[in-house]
Parts: C-alpha cells; sequence; structure tokens
C-alpha cells in the first residue's frame, strides 16, 4: 500500500501521478473490439476514426505510407516520435498529447472532409508536407472504401459454385491493411520465409526490452525461459516469435541460394554483449504443423549454440546440456531437446477442456496435463534423423525445471489473453508446469506489439489490463449485449478465460471477481438483461464466479456469494421454466 | 565403372537405371550407377552411402541440388575427395556448388577456361563456344536461384535445340574441349529422356571415364522434344496443339462413349515436363484415368514451370478467351508463376481471377518415399509440405491431396491408386456444384457449440452466427438454392435450441435418430472408432440405442450442430497424451450428411470446429487419417476468421476446405468509463493545478480513487 500522502514528498506524488497517468492512459487507448462481426454486412456503419487512426500510427513500406505521428511529431519540430514515447516526464505526457491530439484531429478531418482537407489541414497546423501525407491517406481512403461493402456473401456464393476464389493474407486490419476486401481464401506463409528480415529486427527490440525487464526485477537476465510459439502470430508478423527464441539463444538465420532460412549462425558473444538464454520451445500443434522446416531450424539453433565452446555463464545451453549429461542416463543428443509439442496428429493441452469443465481437483493436474500433451519431441534425433515427435516425457519435464521465466509474444489486440482459451492452456499450461518442476513460480511475460510502443508486461499487470479495457468496460459489454444471445457468452468466455488465468497461474487480483460480479450478476437490471438474451451463458458466467469464490480465487463476503447462489438457482428456474 | 548422381526429385532416377542396363547391354561396361535423392536433408547413415559412392565413382553428376544444408554438406565432400582422376559435373545448382565442376582441364572453381587463356586469341569458334558458355552459366545461376522467367526458359529450350550444331564446329581437343563436353552434357540434361539420359552418361564415360573400351563409343546426338505440349497416356506421342490433342480425344471418346473435351467437364492437370519427358509417369497416368472413370475429360498439360500462365494461355484458353477447363489441377508444386523462389502471386492470382477456374494442387512424393510419409505420423516432411503444400496456398490452390510419389527401392513415382480416386471423386463433385441446376442442390451448413451447452449455440471467434446464417441463407435462396429462410435471426435460433431438443437432453433439435445398425451401415469407420471408444453408440450424443443427429432441415438446407470432442462425455479422454478416432456421434453426423441428407457440400460457419483437428497426417493425409475420412467427397467451404490464418490452414490442409474470410468485429479505443474517468479528471487537475495546496488536496482524493479503482497495489 501506499504511504500517507502527507509522508510523501512532492517530487514522489508527481512520479506517482504520472504513473497513474500511463495506466489510464494504456487502458484508454488501447483498442477494443466494440461487437461481433455479422457474415455478409459492410463495415460502412461503424464508428473507424480509431481503427484508421491506429492504421496511420505504423510504417507502410510496403504502400511507401510513413506513419502520421512520425510526420506530425517532425512537422512540429519535435523529432522522432519514438523518442517522445520514452519521455514519461510531465513534459514528455505533455508533448505526446498534442500529437496525439493533432493525429486525432487530422483523422476527424479525413473523415468529416476527405483526404484532400486533412491533408491540407496537417500542412498548416503541423507543418506536414500534403505530399508527405499522401501514401497514407490514400491507404486509408482505400480502406475506407473497402469496409462499405462485403464481398463475404459473393465469396461463399463463388465457392459454392466451384469458382476461384481469391487468396489473401491473415492478421487484422491494423496489422496488415492488404486483408481487406474479406471474403477470400486466406493462406498461410511459407516456412523456408521465416523469420523475415524485418521480423528479425523487430524481435532484437522486444527481447531487450524482455530481458530488461527480467533484469529489473530480478537482478540479472533468465539463464533459462520457457516460449510458447504459435502459429498464429508467426503468421502474421511472419516469424517475430521465432526471431524471439534464436535472439534469446543468439543466432541468426542464414538463407540458401533459393532464399530459404535453412541454417543458422551464433552470433559471437562479444557481439551479442550479454549471456545467451536457454529456450524450452512448447509449441502449438498448429505451428508444428505449419512450420515444419523452422521446427528444424529452432533444434538447429539450440544445438549450435550448444556446441560453443563458450564460458558457462555465458552460455546456459551448453552449461545446462553439459550438467544433464553428467547426471547420467541421458545422451548429450537428448540432453539438447528443446523442441516440444503434441503427439503428432494431436492440438492443444487440453488444459482449457479440464478448466472450462472443472474436471480438476488441485492446480498440479493441470500442470501433469500440459507435459502430458506437450512431451513430444521435435527436431532432429540420432544419426540426423527427424525425431517427428518422439515421446520425452523425462526431458521436458527436466527442461522445465530450470526455467525462471516463461513467455509469449501477443501481436494482435483482437486475439488478447482473455478473449480466447488458448493463451491460457498455453502459457497458463506451461507456467503451472515450470512452477511443479522448478518448485518456483516463473516469472511470466508477454509482449505486446500492437501499439507504437512495443512494451513487455508481465501477466498479472496484463490480465487487469485486458479487465478494465475489456471485461468491465461498457464500451465492450454493451457492444457484445447489443449482439443479444451469443453476445452474453462472449462475457461469460472471457470471464472464464480470466477464470483460467487463475487456475494456471493464480494471476487474477481478487478484485476482478468482486467487480465481474458487481457488473454482472449484483446489478439486477443487468442479470435480467443477460437472462433474457442467454439464460444458459448467463448460468455459466455466475456458476464459473461461485466456482473461483469456492477455488480460492477470491474472498467475496457472505452476502455476494448468496446473492450470486440466489442468481444461480433463479437462473436454473428459468431455464427448467424455459425448457 | 561407376557414377554417381546426386540429384532431386522424381524423374531421373528412372532414366538412370535404364541408362545403366543399356550402356552395359551394348558395351558389357560394367557400369554400376548409384543415385541419391538430395531433395530432403539427409541422415547421417545416408550421407555415409553418398560418401561411399563418391569415393568409388569415376563421375559424379550433382543436378539440381539446392538445399542449404544439403549442398553445405556436400561441398565438404566434394572437397574432401577431390582428386583430379574423378571428373564432377555440376548442373543446376548453387554457385558455391557449381563451383566444384571438374572435368579434366574445366573447373570452375578456377574459372580457368572463362577468362584464362584463349581469351585474346581465340579463334570464332572459341569466341562462340565461350558465349555459349556463358550464358548457360548465366541461366543455370538463374534457375538455381529459383528466378528465371517462364519465356525465357522456353527461349532456352529452342536455343539448346541448336546448341549440337554450333558445337559441331568447336574443336574437341585441346582448350575448349572441356567446354564444349559440358555443354554437351548440358544439352542431354535438359532434355531428360531414357535416350538422351543414357547418352549423357555415355558421353560422359567417353570422355572421362578413363576406359579404352568406350573412348571409341559412338554418341547419338541430343534428341530434341517439344518444349510444351498435351500428354495423355494413351497417346502415342505429346501433342503440340489444343486441336491435335482435341482431335484424337474426342475421337477416342466417341469410340469409347466416354466424355469429350467441353469446358464445363474438363479438368486441366499441369505436369512437370521433366517426368513427362523422363518416361517416369505413371502417377500421372493413373490420376488422369482416375479422372477420366469419374465421367470428366482431361487435359493434361506440360507445365511451363517457371511461369505456367503461358500454358495455361496456349492450352488452356480458347476462343474469345474462354477456359477449355473447368478445374485446374496442378501437379508441379510451388508457384504457379514464378518456379522455387520467387513467389508472384499477384500474377498468379490476377491470371487465375480472369481464368476463374479453381486451381488444386495435388502433391507427389518426389523427395519423400511412399512408405516414409506412409509410416510417417506427420505425413509430408518440411521440404515436401514448404514447396507443394504452403507455397500454391498462396496462389489460392486447395485439395492438397497426396496422390502418388517414389516407392521405396523404386525407380519412378508410382500412383496412390485410393488418393487419385477419392481426389478425382472430390473433382466430380465439385463440378456437380458447377453445373447442376442449383433448387437441386443440397448444402449442409455446420454451426458449433462449445463449450457444449445451449448458451454456446453457435460458438465462432468474432461472429454472430445466427444473423450471420440469416444472410447467408437468404443469399442462397436469392441465387436459386432450394431453402426455406425462418423470418429472422431469432426465429432461426429458436428452431435450431428449441424444437424437440429437451425431450432427448439433447442441446438442439433432434433432426435424425441414427439407429446403431444405420450407422454401422454408413459408416465403414466404425470399427476403428469402436476400438477406442467401445460398441457404438457409445454415450457422447446418444438417446438410449441412438445416435442423435442435431440441426434442422429448411428445404435443401440442413443447418447441423458439430458434437464437440467428447471429453464431457469421457473424462479420462483428456488426460490421454494423443487421441486415437472421433467418437461415434462425431462421425455419424458426417455419414448422416453425405449419405442420409445428401449434401453436395458442406460449409462450416465460424471459426473454428473440431473436425480438421481429429487425429491423423498434419499434412498429405492418407485415408486413414480422419479428417480425410470425416470428409470424404464433400466439397467444403469454411467460413473464417480474417486474422486466423493458422488454424484456418489446418482447415484448409486437413479437411481441404477453401476458405471464405470474414472481418473481424469494429475496433474503438476502450476509453474511460466511470471511476476510471473521474480518476483522470482528477489526474489531470492535479496536473495542470500550480498550487502546492491544491496539488496536495487532490492528491489525497487520488489516492482514494486510485484505491477504490485497485491501482493501489500495483
Amino acid at each position: 500500500m501506499s504511504r500517507p500522502p502527507h509522508e510523501k514528498t512532492a517530487e514522489a506524488r508527481d512520479r506517482r501521478v504520472l504513473e497513474l497517468w500511463e495506466r489510464l492512459v494504456e487502458v484508454e487507448q488501447r483498442l477494443i473490439p466494440t461487437g461481433l462481426h455479422v457474415f455478409g454486412r459492410a463495415g460502412d456503419t461503424r464508428e473507424c476514426a480509431d481503427l484508421l487512426r491506429a492504421v496511420a500510427s505504423y510504417d507502410r513500406p510496403e504502400c511507401g505510407a510513413r506513419a502520421l505521428n512520425d510526420l506530425i511529431a517532425e512537422g512540429l519540430g519535435l523529432g522522432a516520435y519514438e523518442k517522445l514515447l520514452e519521455d514519461k516526464s510531465e513534459q514528455g505526457w505533455r508533448v505526446r498529447a498534442n500529437v496525439d491530439e493533432v493525429l486525432r484531429e487530422s483523422i476527424e478531418i479525413f473523415l468529416r472532409d476527405g483526404a484532400g482537407r486533412a491533408r491540407l489541414w496537417l500542412h498548416e497546423n503541423a507543418r506536414v508536407e500534403t505530399e508527405d501525407s499522401f501514401k497514407v491517406f490514400e491507404l486509408l481512403s482505400g480502406i475506407r472504401e473497402q469496409l462499405r461493402t462485403s464481398g463475404e456473401l459473393d465469396g461463399l456464393a463463388r465457392s459454392l459454385r466451384g469458382e476461384y476464389v481469391e487468396p489473401g493474407p491473415g492478421a487484422d486490419i491494423v496489422q496488415n491493411p492488404a486483408v481487406l476486401p474479406t471474403g477470400r481464401n486466406t493462406h498461410a506463409v511459407n516456412p523456408y520465409a521465416v523469420p523475415s528480415h524485418a521480423a528479425y529486427a523487430r524481435a532484437e527490440r522486444v527481447v531487450g526490452l524482455l530481458l530488461e525487464r527480467h533484469r529489473a526485477e530480478h537482478g540479472r537476465v533468465p539463464r533459462t525461459m520457457a516460449l510458447v510459439l504459435w502459429g498464429l502470430d508467426n503468421i502474421k508478423t511472419q516469424g517475430e516469435g521465432v526471431a524471439q527464441a534464436l535472439w534469446l539463444l543468439g543466432v541468426r538465420p542464414l538463407r540458401d541460394s533459393l532464399n530459404r532460412v535453412t541454417e543458422v549462425e551464433p552470433i559471437p558473444l562479444e557481439r551479442l554483449g550479454r549471456p545467451r538464454v536457454d529456450v524450452v520451445m512448447t509449441v502449438s500443434g498448429i505451428f508444428r504443423d505449419l512450420f515444419g522446416a523452422t521446427m528444424m531450424l529452432l533444434d538447429k539453433a539450440v544445438r549450435s549454440v550448444a556446441a560453443l565452446d563458450e564460458p558457462p555463464e555465458m552460455n546456459p545451453v551448453r552449461a545446462n546440456v553439459a550438467e544433464r549429461v553428467r547426471e547420467g542416463g541421458c545422451t548429450a543428443e537428448e540432453a539438447q531437446l528443446r523442441v516440444f509439442s503434441n503427439a503428432p496428429g494431436s492440438y492443444g493441452t487440453n488444459v482449457n477442456f479440464m478448466v472450462m469443465d472443472s474436471q480438476w481437483e488441485s492446480a498440479d493436474a493441470l500442470g501433469d496435463l500440459f507435459v502430458t500433451r506437450k512431451c513430444f519431441a521435435y527436431g532432429r534425433g540420432p544419426g540426423g534423423r527427424a525425431l517427428e515427435g518422439r515421446e520425452a516425457r523425462g526431458a521436458l519435464a527436466r527442461a522445465l525445471s530450470r526455467v525462471e521465466a516463461t513467455y509469449q509474444n501477443v501481436d494482435s489486440f483482437e486475439v488478447g489473453i482473455t478473449d480466447v482459451d488458448h493463451y491460457f492452456e498455453y502459457l497458463g499450461g506451461v507456467s503451472k508446469a515450470v512452477e511443479q518442476h522448478a518448485r518456483a513460480r516463473p516469472a511470466i511475460y508477454l509482449a505486446d506489439s500492437l501499439s507504437r510502443e512495443a512494451s513487455v508486461r508481465t501477466l498479472p499487470e496484463m490480465v487487469r489490463l485486458e479487465t478494465r479495457a475489456k471485461t468491465l468496460n461498457p464500451k465492450w459489454y454493451e457492444g457484445m449485449l447489443g449482439h443479444g444471445f451469443r453476445g452474453v457468452a462472449e462475457i461469460e468466455s472471457h470471464v472464464t478465460n480470466t477464470f483460467g488465468w487463475s487456475a494456471t497461474a493464480d494471476a487474477v487480483d481478487g478484485w476482478v471477481y468482486e467487480e465481474v460480479a458487481r457488473t454482472y450478476v449484483l446489478d439486477a437490471e443487468m442479470l435480467g438483461r443477460l437472462s433474457s438474451l442467454n439464460p444458459h451463458s448467463a448460468r455459466s458466467l455466475v456458476a464459473r464466479l461461485l466456482e473461483a469464490e469456492g477455488r480460492g480465487f477470491w474472498e467475496a463476503e457472505a452476502s455476494v456469494v448468496e446473492k450470486l447462489r440466489d442468481a444461480f438457482s433463479s437462473l436454473e428456474d428459468r431455464i427448467e421454466g424455459v425448457a | 565403372m561407376k557414377i554417381t548422381a546426386l540429384i532431386v526429385g522424381s524423374s531421373l532416377l528412372g532414366p538412370l537405371k535404364h541408362a545403366e542396363g543399356e550402356i552395359n547391354r551394348r558395351h558389357a561396361a560394367g557400369l554400376r550407377v548409384a543415385a541419391h535423392n538430395l531433395g530432403a536433408p539427409l541422415a547421417d547413415d545416408e550421407w555415409e552411402g553418398v560418401e561411399r559412392d563418391l569415393c568409388e565413382s569415376e563421375i559424379v553428376f550433382v543436378i539440381h541440388v539446392t538445399d542449404g544444408e544439403n549442398a553445405e554438406r556436400l561441398i565438404r565432400l566434394l572437397d574432401r575427395h577431390g582428386d583430379a582422376r574423378r571428373a564432377v559435373v555440376v548442373i543446376n545448382c548453387m554457385p558455391e556448388l557449381m563451383r566444384r565442376t571438374r572435368m579434366g582441364r574445366l573447373s570452375f572453381g578456377g574459372s580457368r577456361v572463362e577468362d584464362g587463356e584463349g581469351a585474346a586469341t581465340g579463334t570464332r569458334e572459341e569466341g562462340r563456344a565461350r558465349r555459349l558458355f556463358k550464358s548457360v552459366g548465366a541461366w543455370m545461376g538463374e534457375q538455381a536461384r529459383g528466378r528465371g522467367r517462364g519465356s525465357k526458359h522456353t527461349q532456352y529450350l529452342r536455343f539448346v535445340e541448336r546448341m549440337p550444331a554450333l558445337l559441331r564446329f568447336v574443336p574437341g581437343a585441346g582448350r575448349l574441349g572441356d567446354v564444349k563436353n559440358y555443354l554437351y552434357l548440358f544439352c542431354y540434361f535438359l532434355q531428360p529422356t531414357p535416350a538422351n539420359v543414357s547418352s549423357m552418361l555415355l558421353y560422359a564415360l567417353k570422355h572421362y571415364g578413363g576406359d579404352a573400351r568406350l573412348s571409341k563409343a559412338r554418341v547419338p546426338p541430343p534428341e530434341a522434344v517439344p518444349a510444351v505440349g498435351v500428354y495423355h497416356p494413351d497417346a502415342d506421342a505429346v501433342f503440340e496443339s489444343f486441336e491435335e490433342y482435341r482431335r484424337w480425344h474426342d475421337a477416342r471418346a466417341r469410340r469409347a462413349g466416354t466424355r469429350t473435351l467441353e469446358a464445363s467437364k474438363t479438368v486441366g492437370l499441369l505436369l512437370m515436363r521433366t517426368n513427362v519427358v523422363s518416361g517416369t509417369r505413371l502417377h500421372y497416368d493413373a490420376l488422369v484415368r482416375s479422372v477420366e472413370r469419374e465421367g470428366l475429360a482431361v487435359l493434361p498439360v506440360i507445365s511451363t514451370f517457371m511461369d505456367n500462365r503461358d500454358a495455361c494461355a496456349r492450352f488452356f484458353v480458347g476462343e474469345g478467351g474462354k477456359p477449355r477447363v473447368s478445374q485446374l489441377v496442378s501437379l508441379t508444386g510451388f508457384s504457379f508463376v514464378g518456379g522455387p523462389a520467387m513467389n508472384d502471386s499477384e500474377a498468379a492470382v490476377e491470371y487465375l481471377k480472369g481464368l476463374n477456374v479453381p486451381l488444386r494442387s495435388a502433391v507427389s512424393l518426389d523427395v519423400q518415399t511412399i512408405e516414409a510419409w506412409r509410416d510417417s505420423p506427420t505425413g509430408l516432411n518440411p521440404v515436401q509440405a514448404g514447396m507443394q503444400v504452403a507455397i500454391p496456398e498462396i496462389d489460392g490452390a486447395t485439395e492438397p491431396f497426396v496422390y502418388g510419389g517414389m516407392p521405396g527401392g523404386g525407380v519412378e513415382p508410382v500412383a496412390l491408386e485410393e488418393r487419385c480416386r477419392r481426389l478425382a471423386r472430390r473433382l466430380a463433385r465439385w463440378n456437380r456444384l458447377q453445373t447442376v441446376r442449383r433448387e437441386e442442390l443440397k448444402l449442409a451448413l455446420v454451426v458449433f457449440c462449445f463449450p457444449p451447452n445451449k448458451g454456446n449455440i453457435g460458438t465462432a471467434a468474432d461472429l454472430d452466427v445466427f444473423p450471420s446464417l440469416h444472410e447467408i441463407l437468404t443469399r442462397l435462396r436469392a441465387d436459386g438454392y432450394g431453402v426455406e429462410v425462418p423470418a429472422d435471426a431469432d426465429a432461426l435460433r429458436e428452431q435450431l435450441l428449441g424444437g424437440n431438443s429437451e425431450s432427448f437432453g439433447a442441446v438442439a433439435n433432434v433432426a435424425h435418430r441414427m439407429s446403431v445398425d444405420e450407422y454401422l451401415r454408413l459408416c465403414p469407420y466404425a470399427g476403428d472408432i469402436e476400438r477406442e471408444w467401445g460398441a457404438a453408440p457409445g454415450n457422447v450424443g446418444t438417446f438410449g440405442r441412438e445416435l442423435l443427429i442435431q440441426g434442422v432441415r429448411l428445404g435443401n438446407v440442413f443447418v447441423a450442430v458439430q458434437p464437440t470432442f467428447g471429453y464431457e462425455g469421457d473424462p479420462m479422454r483428456l488426460l490421454m497424451s494423443r487421441g486415437g478416432a472421433p467418437h461415434h456421434g462425431f462421425a455419424a453426423l458426417y455419414a448422416y450428411l453425405e449419405k442420409v441428407f445428401g449434401a453436395d457440400a458442406v460449409v462450416h460457419v465460424g471459426t473454428h470446429g473440431a473436425l480438421e483437428f481429429m487425429p491423423g497426417k498434419q499434412v498429405g493425409l492418407s485415408e486413414e487419417c480422419w479428417p480425410d475420412r470425416l470428409i470424404g467427397e464433400l466439397p467444403h467451404v469454411y467460413i473464417y476468421s480474417v486474422n486466423n490464418p493458422s488454424e484456418g490452414s489446418i482447415a484448409r490442409r486437413r479437411s481441404y476446405a477453401g476458405l471464405v474470410s470474414y472481418l473481424t468485429p469494429p475496433v474503438e479505443d476502450a476509453g474511460l468509463y466511470r471511476e476510471l474517468a473521474s480518476l483522470k479528471e482528477l489526474l489531470l487537475a492535479y496536473r495542470q493545478s500550480a498550487d502546492a495546496r491544491e496539488r496536495e488536496r487532490l492528491y489525497e482524493a487520488i489516492e482514494e480513487k486510485a484505491g477504490a479503482l485497485h491501482f493501489a497495489a500495483e
């Protein structure tokens, strides 16, 4: 708890105020979905200013557009926008607010009066040369145009007539506006193109932040980390997650004559300037399927680092392998296994099913299940043969026992950590497994590359942010409730996914449940709406809150529990009556 | 005497083995030809074999090796066993490997011939040979880097046809003899007919074999083969024009009473030139016959590999730009435009949109044996998956079927008859969608419900499923399909959710109760499921002894609810490290859709279901893989969130879905609400205030509010 104000110096108070300011801005400016999509309906009725502003905040080298924030900051003579973001002083916030305000205004003018006026206004008010802003507004105009119509039903009709359905990339609009128009046949990427040069460059920064964050709190960089790798972000970012793993190990990818990434090369320690990090990779079944060549590359990266003659404090991979071999009962080849996924033909950790279906007694069951499902080794085994998922429970358990921090790259605001059950089943699952095998809870991090400020957060920070920006936010839940039946299911699913973070990582503050209960159940009017729109999901939501209380994830007042129980039984009655 | 050939793919092994026999028969040379496929990284023992063969050989051919890891290891081997007496002929490889060419006095590594002696004093013929050599070298460089262009390729083939004539004037002895020899070998290689490959080996032996018996052997000049054309297994030769093919094809079709070449019933195939030329095409033959057996005509065309638009323009497009085919199946892998390393998907898509014919891409196991694929729990190896599935997908290709490949110990690719039949039937089912009157077509729309309870009917990431279904049904009716559209989305939901569901304790209306007898009759895989889940009907989605098919019938459309994995019915299954089979209820639904309802296509609505995650290989499925069994012959369309390319790709590869992407929801800044908004006001007031006492007062309020908002502990 903070000390009473009078004990704080004025400087300390100022600092605290700016910290709080930063927390609030983080919530306020976070992009959230405000509803659901209906297939075939155009997006033109949508409020799209925030979306366009987000799109305009990134350089788009593919179409020659520069980020508007940068153009404005430069026009106003403030220097690089990136630098402004780093300045968290009073002055820094003011300057930043100024740029943001100009950006906001210019987008509004664009929406109201068109690109020409917006560019002129920017020229007059921020000295942005009109030719410099041409491309970015061209891009925004294109997006707006494409949102006015929907090609989805046509795409479906074409498909059902057995015609050619145009392919398209998969991502969200901010990441890659080329996903428009929809109604196309989404494709993945060529695994041999991963990681791209750009992804490898971006990953260096994130890995730097990640290690810095850990160092700030633990005094040194972690020697061993567990990473979750998914297909989702690695397709959309052309392999940022993969590149992060390579950076942690301290290797760089090499391309062959067909421009395919097939080899790696260790970065010398003097160039790396820090110790390497041993990395245990727990990989989704989907990544395994889509990135077969990359699985081999990651394995190769580990083995190439293990083979380096470097001091143990600088090369924990080599040290850990040597230690494991000394312990006996294990070949050097086996001691280097670091790429784990499901058994071939299987997907997922099932931790999500177990949590959602309340089929667990103690949390250990969740960690055990994670290891059971994910203990299949990939890469190259004895004699250089592909392992193709050899069961290696001992190897995974042993590798996890050394882990100090777990991590996953999150690339998209559209699929956040409480939006789907997969984040908690993976990152939560591996963290729980580490906790069991290392006998200490790891630090859990998520990189959040969805704003200009690439940032690394701890899991509890991320849960709070998601809760404040979405679950408790009227803008979010009213948007969902606008979709009636399905919206209630969506709210329930968020609560359950949040619960998943309690179950696997104890990463949810008690107040989160308290506020959820207050928002959705204790508010009689709200409960009434949920019950009439979708009593089944409303019942599940109340049941989940009761389960959270029962499992000790929050300490509810007796009266609150009482009210939850009442709500539950009246929903039961209602459902049976409805039947 | 021994030759080692390090090759990639499935087309050269057959001719090499044939050459070995021919040369031994004619010249009693005691020749042994060892060949290794270097398409995918080799294991250590395989490398030992390569090394052994290499050491024992007088001549080594290295052809098309582009894989980085293999090239690196091979360079090490060649350097270790470099021997002036051993000729090393490297063709179409990356520059580092090309430099290992060593034939007599020719060594690419030293570039001796290129810019050394004779440059100033050369005769006209020498100059010509040198220029030729240089341009061939440059061409190869482009090929090896995968940057060659189609038109250039055909141009070169024509050029190469004239090359032997040119080379006649180059003296065989002396400084340029080895250059001439290299160019000769290259000419044979470019037209790898069995006779040419035989000549290539004989030519190499004659000049570099060190065996007196062969030094006088007469080697025939390269035989020429058309660069492009139409191939059909029943015809004697390749047809150089569509008209020639049509005359032959339709006369034959009329005699046999089979399908003539009507565009709406014709499937265009793109074949690898090397397989056609080298006569290693049993897999093509089988696929052609399988498609014909399904009542479709076939137009199998030699691909203009680096840019298939050439082949299409020449053979698949008729008068007025109208396509002569209604489906396109590429058997070449890689990009439709651009070849191995250049992926010009923009050009490909532009072209295919104009053609408006769906592109399928089927896989031949060229760098993996059939046995290795069959035994592999993962299916295609990473090289095959990348080159023959992931890259074609970017051009919009669907249905990544494995239809043939190299048998272990065999010398040429053969067909996987069952896979050919399945693919052909699927093409025929797609053809039905293209040609049958819409009111006769039946469609299944499948929605999800996860976790399984009534509240979750219509699970889909970011999609409001019932209004979406209503939009879809409305559109289908407008397009002429025989669908009864409910009044609105809510009415549809009530029909599905309500109905008779309560009387069966089901999530949704029960449209059909399948008896165990019916199920066992309709589901040929029931036995395999019983091994996993016990005797049918089991206890997931059942009522007594019946399996419940949940959904509602709306005319010719059936809206079904897909069962889940079934963990609820059998919690122990959660704890298993791998799944073995779907449960009976799951299989029953798809048996129902295909065989009872008689669907012509199935549309899964929303991201995502369980079918594509059922056990089996990851890509390049066999008839034993569950997604393959479940989707069967049904054309499959999947409505999928545009921001989920990863899971969507699993649906494409493992259940042969064509995706139709949907937009993600509208987004806005989260903004601040209630007390968060008032906290911000306080913070702003604090920041703007210059009065110390006011700031202190404000600070107190701030801490209080921050505490109430749970910021205190952070």
